[in-house]
């Protein structure tokens, strides 16, 4: 809470006064009344809901206000018409050193608390906010808040253009009633209202500027400085209550005063004594006569509108209970001349053509850029070089100092030390930074708007740019994710294809499967796993405690806690709420450690509050994800499942790595050991979490079967240390997983997946979205004892006649029935090889006496028939050991092909 | 390869560096860490084998395999450690590691007295299934924390002894006793005759894994 420390330097940081002390009385207040000032709480009391009807009424009729004001824009405007993002950087409150929680872990940094809590913003879009876009943490728990701007504040608006008129300022005042209102509807109090927390774009739109500081700083308790100006704060603040959004109305009626009457609050006084003002309204029947005297303007006072006297009057009301609320001040009377004259030149300016309104406006035509969501702009912003803390340091709001200054001078023996005060980090300086957009504008400016606005069903407009992208194709991702033009043309696209979902969801699979902007992947993903927003996340019980809490919390802060995000404590509350949601909403399973892992990449993409439909996605996200890939997984005993899934493994590792599953098997390597935690969390357990995001972006693209080839892929990429080593070294080697070069990985499993047959990845308990026909395994025809004992897998007949049909090159059968068989009936270009001659003693190809055999077998699916099973799977076990790739069994041997229609047998 | 744990904290000092000798016997140990979840199983490996700690130490998925040398008077004692998982329901794979162990070291977390009952559970198992002869010790985590404990030291030691389990409290953070329990493991293991040296038993007994009966153990 607000100390003496914190009150005078944020009096230095404004240069007025130094060396005040806090009132006494403020500072006991604060702790002994309001120990915890949570704001939402506070105001969900006071202040009841608007019924949704209301609010969209105040909503329309807001907007259409909106665009019939046209405040006169000056000549000498400073920053440019295009200026659109800002940072401003603050401290946050150091913990003093060395200094662990309650459960032994050491304390959160606070810039990571505000950092998770700032998500919440990002979310909160309305024409009277700026938008929020992004919390950046740099050194020494430095914050930097990147967010929209807009033309200038309303401080310097007033200083070009003494005084206002009437109207003028009643449109002030109800726009930032719209602001605030908007806030409480999102549970959200400004509480730093003052005139340079205005912005009046050149349109005349008015935004409430940095109003999320009181949210993200939790009221100010991650910060060492108070938040709000003392000047505009309303009695019950300083006494420490707040959360309240009638202290807003307060504010805003103190800023309105200014305007009003003209003058400049207190200029001279010490902030002790404009606190000793403040509070001395808390005894003033009329506070706004009585500042009217203070200021010698009581003339104006009298002379005002009477309408808008008494407002002030009732917002300025001691007593926060009888301040109108933002909604009741949106529909007072006095607005009501503005909003009609406002209403009618809208209906003129409607008339007129569109055309000549262009010729008649000053301003230039917006470069299309700018008609693109800010979050786009910011990302290409980044993209095209932009660095927030290079911005800042121009500004000279980031200096860096000699490491040598920051030592302790002592330090005791309880580990304490004295350091020299940095220069920078007990001020605060809340200059605004704009981010300049130049060279961004202009990198882009040659693109046509075709590319802005991508046409997705006439290719024929875009050829030109098609060949850039495609050109681009061919290098590799993380080169591809960091070029500007490439990845505009890719947003554009997906933010266009998402906005068409689900009737695009064809096309979006198409184009995801080349690569997906990192921007738009968590709605990438959720249309990729058919996620439709049913808005079921909110009414899913997140609260009553189970067995499994327990768990979760002591899981939660081991999750992947080196991102700031998941650290932060509005991480762990959520990452909670999703996973005590998923096991409530999935009565028949349960939390098995490593769901949490699996959650994670999910929240991280779509971190947001709970209230939108943004966190939903993270939840319905990983709803869908489960079944398609995790299949039973988290049942209470999942031995059968996790047994299949991993014979499966063993068996395709054979089927693409002869030698080095002969290798891992002889020396008891199996995959028990060290795969569970690989599939059960589908990698998400062993990989940091940007791996996660490229193998994932593939996984999405697959079936349930894509997973066990990515475990190949990793085998395969260690292989020669793997074939090697023995037991220890090979163990040794994954439970430290080494650097595995996930794009290589990517590409090698994705080879895998599309080259091996569906059914060589037949797996009982995977889900099913069709039942299996007559050519196909049978659901319950391969049990675990067959997997087990069978080192390949069994191909189904429907994908040997689709291979006999479509490509017989890729296809070496061998029959293994006897000449005489043979010679009845086999399938044409078939090798025979009757298993009652060939001995398999020696593991060599060679010793079948098979001429060129090997050249007949290399780079083929090699499947093996016979009428008798055992014989195929002796002979397969042996194709294997000489190390022939992609060996398999027909499932139900040679008899199978009789039922093949039309028929694929030659017989004599 | 061999060498003495590093130092990390208090009382390493009776580890002695190998004198490179050939005379040395050598002997490895197949050990295995059980214990509730979130009691510092692999932090207390990851202090013994890389004298690191991890604050945000990840939870542990089936289970991680470490090695360790270490030098007790003129023998080497390789160490081959399986880190389990903590979470109940990953009981059915326990029997796999701990089956065919020479030694186990049960952990449970000072501050919680859920995870010393668990510790207890974990004790009767083992005497009822696991090897005969195994070397059990008891380890009470997180030390550091004694401010704050639940579970009192000899509450814990007296159980131990009417156990007959090696006993300490350790703390992972600190280094506190960690390598000690090691070594006095280590001291208590027999290491003259040829049963237990080279590689005979350090694999999971994969055959016998899972069989129905441990699925529903509680």
């Amino acid at each position: 809470m607000n100390t003496i420390g914190g009150f005078r330097s944020y009096c230095e940081s404004r240069g007025r006064m130094s060396g005040v002390a806090t009132p006494t009385a403020v500072r006991s207040a604060d702790r002994t009344l309001f120990p915890n000032n949570c704001c939402c709480r506070c105001r969900l009391k006071i202040e009841p809901t608007n019924t949704v009807r209301e609010k969209e009424r105040e909503r329309k009729e807001g907007t259409r206000f909106l665009s019939a004001i046209h405040l006169p824009t000056p000549s000498s405007m400073a920053i440019k018409p295009e200026t659109r993002l800002c940072a401003v950087t603050f401290f946050a409150k150091l913990h003093p050193g060395d200094v662990c929680g309650s459960n032994g872990l050491p304390l959160t940094p606070n810039s990571i608390a505000i950092l998770g809590r700032a998500q919440r913003l990002k979310e909160v879009q309305d024409e009277h906010l700026c938008q929020y876009l992004d919390v950046i943490r740099g050194k020494h728990e430095r914050t930097i808040v990147v967010s929209e701007y807009v033309g200038c504040s309303l401080e310097e608006h007033v200083k070009r253009n003494p005084p206002l008129s009437l109207a003028q300022i009643l449109r002030i005042f109800y726009q930032v009633a719209c602001g605030i209102n908007v806030l409480s509807q999102h549970y959200l109090v400004a509480h730093n209202l003052e005139p340079k927390n205005i912005l009046i774009g050149p349109d005349g739109r008015l935004k409430l500027f940095n109003y999320g500081l009181y949210f993200m700083t939790k009221g100010g308790a991650y910060v060492p400085f108070p938040v709000g100006n003392i000047r505009y704060m309303a009695p019950e603040r300083l006494l420490g209550l707040n959360g309240n959004v009638k202290s807003d109305v307060w504010a805003l009626a103190m800023l309105l005063v200014e305007l009003v009457l003209d003058l400049q609050l207190w200029p001279k006084l010490k902030i002790s004594n404009v606190v000793r003002k403040i509070l001395a309204f808390a005894r003033s029947n009329n506070v706004l006569e009585k500042i009217a005297r203070e200021h010698q303007c009581f003339e104006a006072y009298q002379t005002m509108d009477a309408e808008l006297r008494q407002l002030l009057e009732k917002c300025l009301h001691a007593s926060p209970g009888q301040r109108p609320l933002p909604r009741e001040l949106l529909a007072h009377k006095c607005f009501a001349d503005i909003l009609q004259a406002d209403r009618e030149q809208e209906r003129e300016k409607a008339k007129e053509d569109e055309s000549k309104q262009q010729l008649k406006s000053h301003l230039p035509p917006l470069p299309l850029l700018l008609r693109c969501p800010l979050s786009q702009i910011y990302h290409l912003w980044q993209l095209a070089g932009g660095d927030v803390q290079a911005e800042l340091k121009k500004e000279g709001l980031i200096r860096s100092e000699a490491p040598i200054l920051g030592l302790p001078q002592i330090v005791r023996l309880n580990g304490a030390s004295v350091c020299p005060t940095r220069s920078q980090s007990h001020l605060m300086d809340d200059r605004v930074v704009p981010l300049k957009m130049h060279a961004l504008l202009q990198r882009l400016s040659q693109l046509p708007a075709s590319v802005y606005f991508p046409l997705l069903h006439s290719p024929r407009f875009s050829s030109q740019h098609q060949r850039f992208v495609l050109e681009l194709q061919l290098l590799p991702l993380v080169i591809r994710e960091r070029d500007i033009e490439y990845q505009f043309h890719r947003v554009r696209l997906f933010a266009r294809l998402l906005q068409a979902y689900p009737y695009t969801a064809e096309l979006l699979q198409r184009e995801a499967a080349i690569d997906i902007p990192p921007l738009l992947r968590g709605a990438v993903w959720a249309a990729l796993l058919e996620v439709v927003p049913n808005s079921g996340y909110g009414k899913i019980d997140k609260f009553t405690p189970t067995y499994t809490d327990r768990q979760i919390e002591v899981d939660i802060p081991r999750c992947h806690q080196y991102d700031e995000l998941l650290s932060s404590p509005d991480g762990h509350r959520k990452l909670r709420r999703l996973l005590k949601a998923w096991v409530t909403a999935h009565p028949q399973y349960v939390y098995w450690q490593g769901l949490d892992s699996l959650t994670a990449p999910f929240l991280y993409l779509n971190f947001n509050n709970e209230g939108f439909s943004l966190t939903e996605l993270a939840f319905l996200s990983l709803f869908r994800f489960i079944p398609k890939y995790l299949h039973w997984f988290f049942l209470k005993d999942n031995s059968a499942i996790i047994k299949e899934y991993l014979s499966k493994f063993s068996q395709l590792t054979s089927y693409h790595e002869p030698l080095l599953a002969q290798h891992l098997s002889s020396i008891s390597f199996i995959p028990e050991l060290f795969a569970i935690p690989w599939f059960l969390t589908m990698f998400s357990h062993v990989f940091p979490l940007h791996k996660i995001l490229h193998l994932w972006d593939k996984l999405m693209l697959g079936d349930s079967s894509y997973p066990l080839f990515i475990g190949i892929a990793i085998l395969r990429q260690l292989r020669s240390t793997l074939l090697d080593s023995g037991f220890n070294e090979c163990i040794l080697l994954f439970s430290d997983l080494p650097d595995i070069v996930m794009e290589a990985c990517v590409i090698e499993s994705q080879k895998m997946y599309e080259a091996t047959p569906k059914s060589i990845t037949h797996r009982q308990h995977a889900l099913r979205s069709q039942p299996p026909q007559s050519l196909d395994i049978g659901l319950t025809d391969v049990e675990l004892k067959h997997l087990q004992l069978e080192q390949c897998p069994r191909i189904s007949a429907k994908d040997v006649q689709y291979l006999l049909l479509h490509s017989p090159s890729d296809l070496a059968l061998i029959d293994l029935r006897s000449v005489v068989d043979y010679g009845h009936v086999h399938v044409p270009h078939s090798i025979n090889i009757p298993f009652a001659t060939v001995q398999l003693g020696e593991q060599r190809l060679e010793a079948l006496n098979v001429p060129q055999l090997e050249a007949q077998l290399r780079g083929r699916i090699v499947v093996c028939v016979s009428n008798i099973h055992q014989n195929a799977v002796e002979f397969s076990n042996f194709l294997v050991a000489c190390g022939v790739q992609r060996t398999c069994i027909l499932h139900k041997g040679f008899n199978v092909l009789h039922s093949i229609e039309p028929n694929i047998l030659i017989s004599n | 390869m061999a060498t003495t744990p590093r130092s990390g904290g208090a009382g390493s000092g009776t580890a002695q560096r190998p004198n490179g000798t050939s005379q040395n016997k050598s002997c490895q140990f197949k050990l295995v860490l059980l214990g509730e979840s979130a009691v510092g199983k692999s932090s207390l490996v990851l202090r013994f084998v890389k004298g690191q700690f991890h604050e945000y130490q990840e939870s542990t998925i089936g289970a991680a395999f470490l090695t360790q040398t270490i030098c007790i008077e003129d023998t080497v004692v390789k160490f081959e450690i399986w880190d389990t998982a903590g979470q109940e329901r990953y009981h059915s794979l326990a029997p796999m590691y701990y089956r065919g162990a020479q030694a186990a070291i049960v952990v449970y977390d000072i501050q919680n007295q859920d995870s010393f009952q668990r510790a207890k559970t974990w004790v009767k198992e083992l005497h009822k299934q696991a090897s005969p002869n195994i070397v059990i010790a008891l380890a009470g985590n997180k030390a550091d924390l004694s401010n704050i404990r639940v579970v009192e030291f000899d509450e814990a030691k007296q159980y131990a002894e009417e156990n007959a389990l090696l006993f300490m409290e350790t703390s992972a953070k600190t280094g506190m006793n960690v390598n000690d329990i090691f070594l006095a493991i280590a001291k208590k293991l027999p290491k003259n005759d040829g049963a237990n040296n080279q590689g005979s038993s350090i694999r999971p007994n994969g055959n016998e894994t899972n069989r129905p009966t441990n699925n529903c153990c509680k």
